[in-house]
């Protein structure tokens, strides 16, 4: 216990040493993504909110071809993208893949138009051939470690004898592999290499230099720990426990959770949550095994688990709550975003195991101490319990693929293009919900140089639901487009947008069209 | 008040007499002819007191000479013509292109008229309206009586399509 104590002191020292945020976040971008530009930017700025590494940043120029003469330079949090000087006119499309201090790649587009907007689109996502990779290397990887180094650790800790090791063993064997497979495939990921590329350096290089890459070395290690405790040898009772400490640390080492603020909570609740899992799923296979060929040793064994399993689970239940608040940030998001919706399954899924887990312990367990009878009917029991928990492993390693709502940032604005012989006006419009909106108006000739404005007024009603026209005047922002700030849209539904641009004190441009504001 | 209820008084307000606008007594001349504009005030902006109402000579018209008016200054700004017209045998390349009255105070609650005579030229296009653009400056804020209605919109039955704050138009007719 004074181990554990130490070691979460650690946890804490480290959890405040690195003040960063976790899983950058796009800040800003300049140009505005969706821009209309009379002329080719310098360069593309993209600010985050934490220091990013450069993974793969592409720029489709506006005829559609991939460019690969787009220069990309990062000093801490920005990464700058210096434009060819030859960008011809028409959409451009600049798609970014960053890392973040969790190991993750951040991706997404910054779309501006040079002269006339074109159909460039942003490049689709990848084929979900790697993801398939990424997520079946991270179950098995979750086997070894919950399944094999547990597994272990309950034969040298809880029953104290080896029987039921042939499932810890298989999976110690599958998980190895499956962690090298994560780095690479990891790699890949970051770099947006094709699978091809595994067998070169890149990939292994950039995913060993992230957070992942250390976190999966300690996996490795507590695998092959395990391994070793599996044999006879007077030290393996400590190697068994040192084993276990890994798969904690490991869990704690990476990932959305665990760098999420503030990290001295989610950092040591990862790791528990890791230690509880590994002792309570670990334990599944060889109960079973022992269970179905019962012993007088048995019957102990079961209750000396029963106990440590209710300890398990509290801790488990306390963990996760902490972290499901901290990644959450409200309930809403719990239906509302994929994150949510896996955590909401993986609740579901919790509560059929903890009911399971409530049987044995309290009819079952007591059943087979009072006279041996079943047995069976444990069995059965355990079997479905490890059903489950494999559902969870495979489900969890999902949210690999989800952001957390802590981190979802407001995608592209939405825009809108209006043009007449005499002006043409882009309308962003962020996030473009309903709510509470920001306009940018970017104001220009027919011909697409900027156009002067003395005043600009933007109109706004929704016919459909009885709103009529609310009218902002704009004021000039330094980056001279014209920006209406925290303009309120209550309904979703088809806006009225009606610009009015004066260019003298006699003449004014207006120009009108529709906005689709969706639901959210 | 509610915010509902704030949004149909708005309304109402919205929906009130075309009188409210800045406009020409005389709503039809024919091209070719004298035609004395009549720029009727109705109101200041939004409350305050008007002090100086600026009008914009559109291309065509030609001769312009304001009405003095007791109380206030009147000033013009010539300029070139884009075109050259036919004033009684004269060639006219340039003249007065706007007209501003200034130094007077009219109170929002008293009506006025400011006056300027001029002549259509026979370039003029029949069956078409011309434009006004006014300027209404007051002691606190602007308002602008410019817009002018896109073409072939000006024809649609459908009220919303003008404006909030249009410029005063006069119909032009065939030359008789």
């Amino acid at each position: 216990m004074r181990f554990f104590a130490a070691l979460a002191t650690l946890l804490f020292a480290a959890g405040f040493a690195s003040a960063a945020w976790a899983h950058a976040a796009l800040v800003s971008v300049e140009p505005a993504s969706g821009s209309m530009l009379a002329a080719p930017p310098k360069a593309v700025q993209l600010r985050f909110s934490e220091a990013v590494t450069p993974g793969a940043i592409r720029l489709i120029d506006g005829a559609g071809r991939a460019r690969d003469d787009a220069r990309v330079s990062a000093s801490g949090e920005t990464i700058s993208v210096a434009m060819p000087a030859d960008l011809p006119e028409g959409t451009a499309v600049v798609s970014y893949r960053v890392i973040s201090q969790d190991g993750h790649p951040v991706t997404g587009s910054v779309i501006f138009s040079i002269g006339t907007p074109t159909a460039t689109k942003p490049p689709a996502a990848r084929d979900g051939g790697l993801n398939m990779v990424i997520w079946l290397a991270r179950v098995g990887l979750y086997l070894g470690l919950f399944v094999g180094v547990g597994g272990v650790f309950f034969a040298r800790w809880i029953a104290w004898s080896m029987t039921g090791m042939a499932v810890p063993r298989v999976t110690l064997a599958i998980g190895i592999p499956c962690a090298a497979a994560s780095v690479g495939a990891l790699g890949l990921d970051l770099l947006g290499l094709p699978p091809s590329a595994i067998t070169t350096a890149a990939p292994w290089k950039v995913a060993l230099a992230t957070s992942a890459g250390p976190a999966l070395l300690v996996a490795v290690t507590a695998m092959l720990l395990a391994l070793v405790a599996l044999r006879s040898a007077w030290y393996a009772r400590a190697v068994a426990l040192v084993a276990l400490v890994g798969v904690g640390l490991s869990l704690a080492m990476t990932g959305h959770a665990a760098t999420a603020p503030p990290e001295a909570l989610t950092r040591s609740a990862i790791f528990f949550h890791g230690l509880g899992v590994a002792i309570w799923i670990g334990a599944l296979a060889p109960l079973m095994t022992l269970v179905s060929r019962p012993t007088a040793a048995t019957l102990p064994i079961v209750s000396r688990f029963s106990r440590i399993a209710a300890l398990a689970v509290g801790v488990l239940a306390l963990t996760g709550l902490a972290l499901a608040i901290v990644q959450l940030e409200k309930p809403g998001a719990l239906v509302a975003t994929r994150y949510g919706l896996i955590l909401s399954t993986k609740l579901v899924l919790v509560t059929g195991l903890l009911a399971l887990a409530a049987l044995n312990r309290f009819r079952l367990t007591p059943a087979l101490a009072r006279n041996g009878a079943g047995a069976h009917a444990l069995k059965r029991s355990i079997l479905i319990e490890c059903a489950i928990a494999l559902a969870i492993l495979a489900l969890v390693a999902g949210w690999r693929f989800t952001p957390p709502p802590r981190t979802i940032v407001p995608e592209t604005p939405l825009a809108i293009h209006i043009h007449s012989d005499k002006a043409m006006f882009q309308v962003l419009v962020s996030p473009g919900r309903p709510g509470v909106d920001d306009f940018v108006l970017q104001l220009m000739t027919g011909e697409g140089t900027p156009l002067a404005a003395k005043e600009t007024t933007l109109t706004l009603s929704l016919p459909e639901r009885g709103i009529e026209p609310m009218e902002r005047k704009a004021s000039l922002g330094p980056d001279g487009y014209w920006h209406v700030r925290k303009v309120e849209l209550p309904f979703a539904g088809r806006w009225h947008v009606r610009i009015d641009a004066l260019v003298s004190d006699f003449e004014q441009i207006t120009l009108e069209d529709e906005l689709d504001v969706t639901p959210p | 008040m509610s915010k509902r209820s704030c949004l149909f008084l708005i309304a109402a307000l919205g929906a009130s007499p075309a009188a409210a606008h800045v406009s020409l007594e005389t709503k039809q001349a024919a091209v070719g002819t004298s035609y004395k504009a009549v720029f009727v005030i109705p109101h200041g902006c939004a409350g305050s007191p008007t002090v100086k109402i600026r009008v914009q000579i559109p291309e065509g018209v030609i001769a312009v000479k304001p009405m003095p008016k007791a109380g206030w200054s009147v000033d013009v700004v010539e300029g070139k013509y884009t075109a050259e017209y036919d004033y009684h045998g004269n060639k006219l390349s340039s003249g007065v292109k706007e007209v501003a009255w200034s130094g007077g105070k009219l109170p929002d609650k008293h009506y006025d008229e400011f006056v300027l005579s001029a002549f259509l030229a026979n370039s003029l296009k029949a069956n078409t309206t011309l434009y006004f653009p006014v300027v209404q400056e007051c002691e606190t804020g602007v308002s602008r009586w410019i817009e002018i209605p896109a073409e072939g919109a000006g024809h649609s039955h459908d009220s919303k399509s003008e404006g909030k704050s249009p410029a005063p138009g006069v119909k032009l007719l065939p030359k008789p």
